[in-house]
């Protein structure tokens, strides 16, 4: 870097155009959000939008998205710039994908990247990634046995080509999925928020007198890289492991983690982890990738902005058709399933060094509910939504109840969920007794009775884990309830996928709550008999997990009991069996 | 006291009672401003606010306001009046013992929430409690589908059990949300005539009375906070009304609605979560009136103060008003941390940047200000207190914006040798000297607020460029310049007494009360008869509230409007309906104003996409009171801008890279008609205004500087 460019970008004016690029892309994504057709966008926020350098590195993202999809969209860049070399784009070019591997790893995100130009001169990228509402094939589940049979695959090619839309691709597009529409409508305002941030740039460009984005995204990402790797250098050299499960489809899926930190540079291998799923589960590298940095991230560095910089202290492997790293033809259209493991099983690693600041394993991943049917006036539907179990708890406070983690998507009202279709939710409520005892207790998970009016049979598709495999309690503290799924008609649920129901069933959802942190007969008698009270925790699990007996009203503590129980269960503890 | 002004609309039975005064009770202070409806003559009053009992204050304050104007209790006809109340005792939790009562199944529907982190990365964040304590939220076997039929009728014994038993059990308060309500409120109506028979004790809000919205989260949320605070602001009240009869005051008691509307204390005793903006809804509505008095219908307001700066857009002289707001939230500034009501509020923008942010330097070695503030108690490094970190306050005084001499009038000496030790600490950090630092601070703040104003436009559909700056608060003057430079505005307007004009939003106000009914359905399907019966219904209300407040029924507008989207899409626009709807055209007319209005927006629309209506605006109001007054003390005026001049100091001014000497003007000096080119600053008591080079300054016939950008 030059000295004249030192003194540009002293601490002030670096601030100053930082914070005004932030707002460029966060100007993309409320464009974006506010036109989108998809609830799963507007309502979840689950989206992703950035500012890319003329190299393709990340430099700004908006705030809001998830991490599945920011992360990846960071790296996807490449592989668009791969096919179509910088020097072959004009202005009016748009590029679009939905290829699994290149991107945030389903068919049903569609990535939308626009060269932003300055006169002739290619100045940096916008780019986002959004879920759309349908892609065509057997829809957004684990049952398909190839990536083929999950819907149409739109290899990297252009929307736009100078300006003029690609109507070949479109119609194409528009044949294939069950909602033409709203997809196409997704898609043009994927196009449309990508416009609106290359405007407002060119804009900032201007009053500060920027011919290139290069000096600011250096010293961006230098700082940020910096940062990281500080963060990083203050860890322990060492090798850490660890290992969790997933209920997998149709056997467990087991996911291993070696972190080798060395000097500020870390490396995460997923090397003994399970093969290819026959079912889409399956994981791509990149969307690996994306979960992986997020939750180094969060563990080490939150206040780091997230770009370029924050990635290129650490890199990640796994095995060539592994679980974590599927190739085609492997199926991954519920690739989220497995993905959102993934920071519970680092932090699992990290637990060893640095316990006070990482979560005990939650829920993971976010359970998809879709019904397919009819309604009592014969009119066909399909509706989606998303359902949270507890997060872990925290070294130094309780897990949340019902609450996405790792995902940053919200969910839906009940009441919207019954307006736009004949589903009919009996019941949402925080599963009792669901999270983890601990000093903090782990979130509860929800109970969510469900219910269609129709007279016909209807599908039931579901995504969901943790029926066999509950989220652990880190450092002494208990694991969360698993999983489980019944039917009025007595038949439980064990396996993942779409299924007929009859007209008046009504399915009982327990979704799993989060794992404890630290032993339980440490936790302040006083916030268990809150719990006690709120109907959290049971009498019965108060005194059985947390050594607090109540008085026999139940609204207080008995404070002898309590000790004499708390001490003899220590006592017990102390003398090997 | 001042002069300027007259009465536009006298009404005979304003002659005997010619005053209004308007009462904002505040953090630290309640402020008072008299106005004399027949000559525009205006009296400001301050009193420490008495936070054990804020009805004394009031009392106390309009009694030494009073001796202060030399007027007669019995001359006050009017009394509008605001208060932060409601949002204190939800920050605080100090509102009544609330039970919920809900459909079974459904009583965490408060504690789920959206199931949501607001923050992506923070692995530690907490979620804001709910109000109401779970083992105080009670479930009812009754349920109504989303059509508005009934799926399982209610039971009345069960009600009627449980009644007692929350009397019992010493609960003071009871929010009822029942799923469906919006669309039937027939069974919520039923549990709160129960209530009434069985507990007449129990303070009762039914969720399809204080909001019949969609969403059984938020508008259970809103249902619980209103209640919550029925009756602390039932019991201040009632010692508010009684404390003005003591006093003789005739007047009617208004109280300011979070929408910048008026209302009678009856109706804010029942839904006083209306209230909870009220006090910085005052001040964008004073915007608002001195706009129009200037001729300016769009105006970005830009209150600065020692915590915080807020901004509102005013088009067409309103401020934008939208539906949802945040309370008690586990972050001031972080949204989504706070419990949702949805309530019609001020669309404003409250950022962390006031006189008291504090600078500090990040982990990347940026410089950063706020959202912490040094407050008024240890106060910024110049206030000589015991505070040592550096604020924009202590940076504005090492630029030489502030006069260390004339900080309040002079009330307040500043400490510059504090001042200039706190930034140097900080710019050896940055390796910058202190100048440059305090530069810096000055300018990172500048950008903060511009960058939130701007988004909060954009957010609208709007172009920030578009509006001049209305500056006020203490700090809004002495920032304003340098915030419309980056905002591109083509001017700034700061009125005489900009340190306090914020009150002058209460009396400019017109009696308003807001409505909303939930009706879903396509446009092309919809039966306009349903639609039609909801508009009569919310408008008969709101003839019944204004009537009851002495508004002759063919005074009151009426507003219309409907909330559209494209079927499959979440967020509305806001469309006016016309005031009749003839069935065969509605759907038709009402398409054409959705999709002009949402190509405004977004530039384009989905052409061939349905659209349907969501929810039902009415807005009745009063006509606004016509006003013209200034505030501030009466101007020693000068003959000449010259003699309007009362020295000069040295500025720093980053265009000239160093400091220059500039004039300074005495602010009651300046005349009506004077003008000036920047560099320079003007002094008033409780404000500075800082003019950069390249802008004139002209002084208009109410006394505000207009600064115009010569570009």
């Amino acid at each position: 870097m030059t000295a004249e460019t030192q003194t540009r970008l002293d601490p002030v004016r670096l601030e100053v155009m930082w914070n005004r690029l932030i707002s460029v892309v966060n100007e993309q994504a409320t464009a974006l959000m506010r036109t989108s057709f998809t609830s799963i966008v507007r309502e979840a926020g689950d989206l992703s939008a950035g500012v890319f350098d003329a190299q393709g590195n990340m430099i700004a993202q908006a705030v809001t998205g998830t991490p599945g999809h920011i992360n990846s969209m960071a790296t996807c860049i490449h592989h668009f710039l791969a096919v179509y070399p910088p020097e072959e784009l004009r202005p009016g070019d748009v590029l679009i994908t939905n290829d699994p591997q290149k991107t945030s790893g389903h068919l049903h995100d569609f990535t939308v990247i626009t060269p932003v130009f300055r006169g002739d001169t290619l100045v940096g990228y916008f780019g986002n990634t959004c879920h759309v509402l349908d892609i065509g094939g057997i829809g957004l589940s684990t049952d398909a046995r190839s990536v083929y049979e999950e819907g149409l695959y739109i290899p990297i090619t252009k929307l736009y080509d100078r300006g003029e839309p690609n109507r070949e691709l479109l119609k194409i597009l528009a044949a294939n999925v069950r909602a033409p529409e709203p997809v196409l409508g997704d898609i043009h305002a994927q196009a449309a928020g990508n416009d609106v941030g290359a405007a407002r740039l060119l804009e900032f460009m201007t009053e500060f007198g920027l011919e290139t984005l290069d000096d600011l995204s250096a010293e961006i990402i230098g700082r940020s890289e910096r940062a990281m790797r500080a963060a990083i250098a203050a860890l322990p050299d060492g090798v850490y492991e660890n290992e969790v499960y997933s209920d997998g489809y149709e056997e467990p899926i087991r996911l291993h983690v070696t972190l080798t930190k060395r000097d500020d540079e870390l490396h995460v291998d997923w090397a003994g982890s399970s093969p290819e799923s026959k079912r889409g589960i399956n994981v791509v590298l990149n969307y690996t990738h994306a979960y992986t940095t997020y939750a180094l991230k969060c563990a080490l560095a939150p206040e780091v902005p997230n770009n370029e910089g924050s990635f290129r202290p650490v890199t990640v492997t796994a095995p060539p058709r592994s679980i974590l790293n599927a190739l085609p033809p492997a199926p991954v259209s519920a690739r989220h399933i497995i993905g959102h493991f993934l920071p519970g099983a680092i932090f699992g690693a990290l637990a060893k060094v640095i316990p006070d600041r990482v979560m005990a394993e939650g829920a993971a991943n976010i359970w998809n509910l879709q019904f397919t049917g009819y309604d009592k006036s014969d009119r066909p539907f399909t509706y989606v939504w998303f359902s949270c179990g507890g997060t872990g708890a925290r070294p130094t406070k309780d897990g949340l109840h019902a609450t996405a983690f790792p995902s940053g998507i919200a969910g839906v009202p009940a009441e919207v969920i019954e307006q736009l279709s004949p589903v009919v939710v009996h019941a949402r409520e925080i599963r009792a007794d669901s999270g983890g005892p601990g000093r903090f207790r782990g979130g509860c998970g929800q109970t969510l009775k469900l219910a269609v009016r129709t007279r016909r049979p209807f599908t039931f598709s579901a995504l969901f884990d943790r029926l066999h495999h509950p989220a652990a309690g880190y450092a002494g503290g208990g694991q969360g309830a698993a999983a489980e799924i019944t039917l009025s008609t007595g038949e439980r649920i064990e396996r993942k996928g779409a299924r007929e129901l009859p007209p008046d069933t009504v399915i009982t959802l327990h979704l799993p709550g989060g794992g404890g942190f630290y032993d339980p007969l440490t936790r302040d008698p006083a916030l268990v008999l809150e719990d006690v009270r709120n109907g959290i925790v049971s009498v019965e699990r108060a005194r059985d997990s947390y050594g607090v007996i109540l008085t026999a009203d139940g609204l207080a503590v008995d404070e002898a009991a309590t000790r004499a129980e708390r001490a003899a269960r220590a006592e017990r503890a102390a003398t090997p069996a | 006291m001042l002069v300027e002004g007259e009465m536009e609309s006298a009404q005979t039975a304003r002659e005997q009672a010619p005053i209004r005064i308007g009462i904002d009770i505040g953090g630290t202070f309640t402020d008072f401003l008299l106005v004399d409806s027949l000559t525009g003559q205006t009296t400001i009053g301050k009193t420490l606010t008495t936070p054990d009992d804020p009805a004394r204050a009031v009392r106390t304050g309009l009694e030494q306001l009073l001796r202060a104007a030399e007027r007669q209790p019995s001359e006050v006809g009017q009394i509008v009046h605001g208060t932060t109340l409601v949002t204190n005792a939800l920050i605080e939790r100090k509102g009544a013992k609330t039970a919920l009562l809900t459909t079974r199944g459904f009583r965490d529907a408060v504690e789920i929430g959206r199931e949501h982190r607001y923050d992506l990365y923070d692995l530690f964040l907490e979620l804001p409690k709910p109000l109401v304590p779970r083992y105080l939220r009670f479930e009812l076997n009754e349920r109504i589908l989303a059509d508005g039929s009934v799926l399982t009728p209610l039971d009345a014994d069960e009600v009627a059990a449980l009644a007692r038993r929350l009397v019992d059990d010493g609960i003071e308060a009871v929010a009822v949300c029942l799923l469906h309500s919006y669309q039937n409120p027939e069974h919520e109506r039923q549990v709160g005539a129960i209530l009434e028979e069985v507990a007449p004790s129990l303070v009762v809000s039914l969720s399809s009375d204080v909001v019949p919205e969609i969403r059984e989260y938020e508008r259970a949320s809103t249902t619980i906070a209103n209640v919550y605070v029925r009756p602390i602001v039932a019991r201040y009240l009632d010692r508010v009304i009684t404390g003005l009869s003591d006093l003789g005051v005739p007047g009617t008691l208004f109280i300011m609605l979070s929408s910048g509307g008026l209302c009678t204390t009856d109706t804010a005793t029942r839904y006083p979560i209306r209230l909870v903006e009220s006090g910085p809804a005052a001040g964008a509505l004073a915007a608002a009136h001195f706009g129009r008095l200037t001729g300016r219908s769009s105006l970005l307001s830009f209150d600065m103060g020692g915590t915080t700066a807020k901004c509102c857009l005013i088009d067409k002289g309103q401020p934008s008003i939208s539906a949802e707001f945040e309370v008690s939230r586990v972050y001031r500034f972080k949204k989504g941390s706070g419990l949702p009501v949805r309530v019609p509020t001020i669309e404003l923008i409250e950022i962390g940047a006031g006189g008291g942010s504090i600078a500090r330097v990040d982990a990347l070695g940026l410089l950063k200000v706020g959202p912490d503030s040094a407050g008024a108690d240890p106060g910024p490094a110049c206030y000589g207190r015991g505070g040592t970190e550096p604020t924009v306050t202590d940076a504005d005084l090492l630029l030489g914006y502030l006069d260390p001499e004339f900080f309040l009038g002079g009330q307040l000496r500043l400490d510059v040798e504090a001042a200039r030790a706190a930034i140097a600490r900080l710019g050896e950090r940055l390796g910058m000297d202190e100048i440059a630092t305090a530069w810096g601070i000055h300018h990172v703040v500048n950008e903060q607020m511009a960058s939130a104003a701007r988004i909060h436009a954009i957010e609208q559909g709007k172009d920030p460029r578009a509006y001049s700056v209305f500056a006020f608060g203490g700090a809004g003057p002495v920032h304003a310049f340098r915030v419309a430079e980056i905002l591109r505005s083509p001017e700034v307007i700061v009125p005489l007494g900009a340190g306090v004009a914020s009150t002058a939003g209460f009396l400019v106000a017109p009696l308003a009360f807001d409505f909303v009914r939930t009706y879903v359905g396509r446009l092309d399907e919809l039966d306009w008869d349903q639609a039609a019966a909801r508009f009569a219904e919310m408008e008969a209300e709101g003839q019944s509230i204004l009537g009851e407040a002495g508004v002759p029924a063919d005074a009151v507008r009426i507003q219309r409007t409907a909330e559209l989207r494209y079927v499959g899409q979440g967020h509305q626009v806001t469309v006016p309906v016309p005031d009749t709807l003839e069935k065969s055209s509605a759907a038709r007319e009402l398409t054409e104003r959705f999709e002009a209005e949402y190509r405004r927006l977004y530039g384009r629309i989905a052409p061939g996409n349905p659209v349907e209506a969501v929810s039902w605006r009415v807005v009745t109001s009063a006509p606004a009171p016509q006003l013209r007054f200034t505030i501030g003390a009466a101007p020693a005026v000068a003959a000449t801008v010259a003699d309007a001049r009362k020295g000069e100091r040295p500025i720093y001014l980053p265009e000239r890279n160093g400091f220059e000497t500039v004039p300074v003007y005495d602010r009651y000096a300046l005349a009506p008609g004077m003008s000036f080119s920047g560099p320079a600053v003007v002094e008033e008591r409780e404000s500075t205004v800082i003019v950069g080079p390249g802008a004139t300054v002209e002084i208009d016939s109410l006394l505000n500087l207009i600064i115009r950008f010569q570009r």
